[in-house]
């Protein structure tokens, strides 16, 4: 698996939005064909991708969920700017 | 974005089948001050809040209220199992059942439809924070009332678990009120309005 080098913070969140939407796709695939070898494969892949480049950027920019905060110090979930914000993308 | 968890927040697991029950905590479904109408209430009003951190208990504060729709769903999904069209007809549930069957439509116990007229956004910090420390006081009082009249402890622990969820969101509001008012001039915090004004 590739690991994310030294990526600004939207390049690495362009990364996640695309393997989020990846995995929700086949996901919905899956829904209706849940015994696809072939999807159920493509689901592993891009789910190991998607963990790990989540990691990363909960690491370097903060968390992207509740379940995913690091800091010993600080609540950094309350951080800005937030997803509606223009900045933010 | 959101993500769905596969599985209530808190457990419901009601044995006895009670159509009288769930015609009035549906309610808390679709009516004035239930779960519909709470969590669209907080998720938005949190855009036009200038404050990171009451932001973020918006956004928490809402997406909990979608995991109680989600629990208020199960309780009356598991009352109305299996009901039989006599048992339906006695509790007077027969007017419901005629447009929805044993479907889950957003409606208070009189009927009325779920209303965005339930949702209040003003676009102003303190307006919309009040209306958010009443929203959850009458939630707390609907569940109240449900209480005085529900006696199975099935039903009884969800409910008394909502209950004291609103209780504490009460207090993250009263939170959210006074960080925002510290933001605010202190000899006259409706001097401007933070929301709109730069």
């Amino acid at each position: 698996m590739n690991m994310p080098v030294a990526e600004s913070r939207t390049e690495l969140l362009r990364r996640i939005q695309a393997e989020d939407f990846a995995l929700y796709e086949v996901a919905l695939y899956l829904d209706a064909y849940p015994t696809n070898k072939k999807a159920l494969a493509f689901y592993r892949e891009h789910r190991a991708a998607l963990m790990a480049l989540k990691e990363a950027y909960a690491e370097k920019y903060g968390p992207l969920t509740i379940y995913d905060h690091n800091s010993q110090d600080e609540w950094q979930w309350v951080k800005g700017p937030w997803p509606w914000e223009r900045e933010a993308n | 974005m959101w993500i769905y968890d596969k599985k209530l927040q808190f457990p419901v697991k009601i044995k006895n089948p009670n159509a009288n029950y769930a015609k009035i905590i549906i309610s808390q479904l679709g009516g004035p001050d239930g779960e519909l109408a709470a969590s669209q209430r907080y998720l938005h009003q949190r855009y036009s809040m200038p404050y990171d951190k009451v932001k973020g208990i918006l956004t928490d504060v809402g997406t909990e209220e979608l995991a109680h729709l989600e629990m208020i769903a199960a309780i009356l999904y598991q009352l109305t199992k299996g009901l039989s069209p006599e048992e339906i007809k006695k509790a007077g549930m027969d007017t419901y059942f005629v447009d929805h069957t044993a479907g889950l439509y957003p409606q208070a116990a009189s009927g009325v439809p779920f209303d965005m007229k339930y949702v209040g956004v003003k676009g102003d910090v303190i307006a919309d924070l009040n209306e958010d420390l009443a929203a959850e006081q009458k939630a707390r009082v609907t569940y109240d009332n449900i209480l005085r009249m529900v006696d199975d402890p099935d039903v009884r622990e969800p409910i008394k678990y909502l209950r004291q969820r609103e209780l504490v969101h009460y207090q993250r509001f009263g939170d959210a009120l006074r960080i925002a008012q510290d933001h605010l001039d202190s000899k006259n915090f409706y001097a401007f309005n933070p929301s709109f004004d730069k």
